[in-house]
């Protein structure tokens, strides 16, 4: 009887929001997305690591159970979609005609969300995470404003892109073993002569997905503009479930591979860099969170690359990925929901939030160096010296590095321009990482 | 005669009977009408899926009847056959029902549901044919069925895609004949063998069972809209949208695919095509029909001509899927036959619910439409995702055994084309998708008609969300027993098998 309630809540975790969503595009249910969620609360509290196969459906069988990991991805979904859902009620317009498509692109998402999640194998991972990331760019473009909308449109070409990716290492792993489940993928992968192009498609394909430098454009403009509950779903949706993908997919722990793990490991350091550099300096206030999970993200695709390298390393600490991306997901939710908060006590989220202490100190300790060396009376610097320092002082002008970094933002907000860089990246990887 | 050799014929004759009976109906007589149309399409089902349950359980059906000396028409029922039938009969019963809709108060209707009914009987004649004979029969008159429904309009523009069909289909049927007296002044036989019967022949006799060959291709190509003989396609587009669905769905491009399969595999033979080299040229062609039937309808505004190209891409995955010569890559081509029909029919409905509901014809037309017609739309969203190949919908099952049958052969090339097609595909779908879902709609529709508190009359709206649910439904339940798939894998077994 227990196996019966396990299985049944794990086909109705996913199965109900799908459920929901059908009469939801002409009449959406009161509170559907909490009830959609019900199957899903309860799943975490059922001990043990249940799974089911079910083998009818789609062309090789569909998997689904909850393990260690999933259980934190689970758990952390779970909390931010019932925020979520509370906002979106909190802050429902019952005259917007868009309410039933609202309500139905949600559920829609949910279900993909929830649904890759729970997936135990790569097809239905695929198709989970493909009904999650077209429902999810539609609640974007849908309920957003101009600024969202376009980069709702630029998400969606780097989705298409990431699917058709993803889709030819799916290929790839299919051609390698006949079982898809993560595990036997992974032994599969790593006992290929060549596992190199299945990693470099899989890097390419979650890469796009999850928004890492350079092709994180769409996620700023997001966080800063569309609705809070939008907001607070950006990271447990298209990124966090992106890097589940990157954890699942890839045969960590199992396979050493230097050269793709130095590839993530700068990738993930550039997306560091770049999101400190640009936007933790001088962001706005609502803009923080994205660069705050911009950071996240490189830092976790750091640590993915660092396991590729290091295999026995991810065995011994790879548990805490998950800890690490729930973490980060709740802290992101409680710094969104605050700024909606602060919002309703007046505080205008408009206002700029400049670091100014640090970037004045920036700016001007060239200038005070030479200063202070004067009046103490210790002025021997060599001119050239002291022209160097004071032309670092000019370059470190925050000002001159906005500028800089607003033309970079402008035309990588470009799909045409981000897309045509990235395929060179992308290129270069690929050369990079075949023998 | 038995119920084995019987059945076939009945099979045909329920959609002849009626056909011919319609005939004679004056216009008023709708109700009889009606009551023929769904009663034949019925009864069509019905007797296929009693056959369907017969092959699936070994048993043999077969209707000889004399037609020439030492050449009779056949009418046999195989795995391969089995699968052209069902989409025919299935996809016929929902286009009668909307074609009943679509056609409510507009003149000539009994003209029109005659040469419907002769249309799929030659389509069903067409899969069950046992022979070459029998098979260059139906598809002649699955030509002169067809021709009357494009001009069923009357218009000059109508009468003129109706002219370029005709001159293409008559000059492919003539190269088919050709190629077929050729072949049977050979070889003394054309009836359809499980891997075919020429590869006994002399080697001395292989140059000209290539010009055979390549004759062949370019008549049945002419239906399969294979480059550059797909001029007639986009055109016959002007016929109304039951008749689309029935061209680019069940019927004529089915016929010329499901034509090219028979010839591979049950005339030449996979492994001999394959050992006269015949099977790369044929692979590139489909590949290049693919990508160039994508790359025309990204610029198309007219929303049945961008679908019209996309049916020139879409039907060359399954030559693709052939000509790859490997067990996997037929189960993809194989089930895409089926996959592409449900899935195209659904879009070309959904074109017609729009034409008749709201007058819209162009895609710039289509802004907001999404909340005028939300199901009509909805279902749409459905085909229009399964022929981008998403999953879990039928179009990624089909693309899913092609790729895996490209790398399983060693034809990795085959990657980048689907890659290329995906992306195409998404390239001239998605913006529908955008303007009618999140575009703004405008204060009035092109030339609106009220339904009262309907989108649009329920015979408009049931079948593409019948066929919506079955694009989800394949893709879903693919292994199922009875799935297409499983049927494509049953003809490869047998098709490859040591």
């Amino acid at each position: 009887m227990n196996e019966i309630m396990t299985a049944f809540l794990l086909i109705s975790t996913p199965g109900l929001p799908l459920l929901l969503a059908i009469p939801a595009l002409r009449l959406p249910l009161p509170w559907s997305v909490h009830i959609a969620l019900l199957p899903a609360t309860v799943l975490l509290f059922v001990p043990g690591s249940p799974a089911i196969k079910l083998p009818w459906i789609l062309w090789g069988g569909v998997g689904l159970g909850i393990d260690e990991a999933s259980r934190w991805w689970l758990a952390m979904s779970v909390m931010i979609w019932i925020a979520a859902a509370i906002l979106l009620r909190t802050h429902a317009d019952h005259s917007n005609n868009n309410s039933p498509r609202l309500t139905t692109l949600i559920l829609l998402t949910l279900a993909g969300q929830i649904g890759a999640i729970l997936a135990t194998d790569m097809a239905s991972f695929f198709t989970f995470m493909t009904l999650m990331g077209y429902a999810f760019v539609s609640l974007m473009i849908l309920d957003g404003d101009k600024k969202v909308h376009r980069a709702g449109q630029l998400y969606l070409v780097l989705l298409v892109f990431a699917d058709i990716v993803l889709f030819e290492a799916l290929l790839i792993a299919a051609a390698s073993t006949e079982i898809l489940e993560f595990a036997a993928v992974a032994r599969a992968i790593a006992q290929s002569t060549s596992p190199a192009l299945y990693l470099s498609m899989a890097i390419i394909g979650f890469t796009l997905k999850a928004g890492l430098w350079p092709l994180h454009v769409w996620l700023p403009p997001t966080y800063g503009s569309a609705r809070p509950a939008v907001a607070l779903l950006l990271w447990v949706v298209p990124v966090a479930t992106g890097l589940l993908g990157a954890l699942r997919w890839m045969p960590l722990g199992v396979i050493s591979a230097p050269v793709p793990g130095a590839l993530l490991q700068a990738i993930g350091t550039a997306t560091i860099l770049y999101a400190v550099l640009f936007g933790l300096i001088r962001v706005q206030r609502k803009l923080l969170p994205a660069y705050v999970a911009i950071v996240a993200t490189g830092g976790f695709v750091m640590g993915l690359g660092t396991g590729l390298i290091y295999p026995a390393v991810w065995n011994q600490y790879g548990s805490w990925a998950p800890v690490f991306v729930a973490l980060v997901g709740i802290g992101l939710a409680i710094m969104i929901a605050s700024f909606v908060w602060l919002e309703k006590m007046g505080f205008s989220s408009s206002v700029s939030n400049n670091v100014s202490g640090v970037v004045l100190w920036i700016e001007r300790w060239p200038k005070a160096t030479i200063i202070w060396k004067r009046l103490s009376g210790i002025d021997y610097v060599p001119k050239l010296l002291a022209a160097w320092i004071a032309r670092w002082g000019e370059l470190w002008q925050s000002h001159a590095w906005h500028r800089a970094f607003d033309v970079g933002e402008y035309l990588l907000q470009r799909w045409a321009f981000a897309l045509t860089l990235f395929l060179l990246l992308g290129m270069v990887s690929v050369v990079l990482l075949l023998p | 005669m038995s119920w084995s050799t019987t059945l076939p014929l009945l099979i045909v004759g329920s959609s002849l009977l009626p056909g011919l009976a319609i005939f004679f109906l004056s216009e008023e007589r709708v109700v009889s009408r009606t009551i023929l149309n769904l009663t034949g399409a019925f009864l069509k089902l019905v007797l296929v899926g009693a056959m369907l349950w017969g092959v699936s359980h070994g048993h043999h059906y077969e209707t000889r009847l004399p037609l020439l000396p030492e050449l009779d028409l056949v009418l046999r029922a195989g795995p391969l056959a089995m699968l052209f039938v069902t989409l025919s009969a299935g996809l016929w019963l929902v286009t009668t029902v909307y074609a009943i809709g679509y056609l409510e108060g507009s003149p000539h209707r009994s003209r029109f549901f005659g040469f419907f009914s002769l249309c799929v009987t030659a389509t069903v004649g067409v899969a069950l044919a046992g022979n070459l004979l029998t098979f260059l029969l139906f598809y002649e008159l699955l030509t002169l069925s067809t021709y009357p429904l494009i001009i069923h309009r009357g218009t000059e523009e109508s009468r003129r895609a109706g002219r370029v069909y005709l001159i293409y289909t008559i000059a492919g049927g003539a190269l088919l004949l050709l190629a077929t007296v050729w072949l049977y002044t050979l070889t003394g036989t054309l009836e359809f063998t499980v891997r075919g019967f020429l590869s006994e022949l002399d080697t001395s006799l292989h140059p000209t069972l290539i010009i055979i060959f390549v004759l062949l291709i370019a008549g049945l190509g002419v239906k399969a809209a294979l480059i550059p003989l797909h001029g007639w396609l986009p055109q016959a587009m002007v016929a109304p949208a039951p008749v689309s669905a029935l061209l680019h769905a069940v019927a004529v491009v089915k016929a010329g695919a499901f034509g090219i399969v028979r010839i591979v595999y049950d005339v030449f033979g996979i492994e001999f095509t394959a050992s006269l080299g015949l099977t790369l040229p044929l692979a590139i062609l489909a590949a290049s029909t693919v990508i160039y039937g994508s790359l025309r309808a990204l610029f198309q505004d007219d929303l049945k001509r961008r679908l019209a190209f996309s049916t020139v891409s879409q039907v060359s995955y399954i030559v693709l899927g052939v000509a790859i010569v490997g067990p996997i890559a037929t189960i993809g081509g194989l089930v895409h036959l089926v996959h592409q029909g449900v899935q195209k029919i659904t879009l070309f409905f959904c074109a017609g619910n729009l034409a008749e509901t709201l007058g819209i014809h162009k895609i710039s037309e289509m802004n907001g439409v999404g909340r005028r017609m939300p199901w009509t739309m909805a279902a749409f969203t459905v085909g229009a995702f399964g022929m981008i190949g998403a999953p879990p919908l039928a179009g990624f099952v089909s693309k899913w055994y092609l790729g895996l049958g490209a790398l399983d052969a060693g034809q990795s090339w085959v990657m980048i084309i689907l890659a290329g097609s995906s992306l195409l595909n998404a390239a001239y779908f998605l913006p529908i998708l955008h303007v009618a879902w999140f575009k703004a709609p405008p204060d009035s529709w092109p030339m609106e008609r009220s339904f009262g508190r309907h989108e649009t009359a329920w015979a408009l709206l049931a079948p593409p969300m019948v066929t919506a649910i079955l694009v989800l439904v394949l893709g879903l339940l693919a292994s199922a027993p009875f799935s297409p798939l499983e049927w494509a894998r049953l003809i490869t077994t047998r098709e490859f098998a040591p």
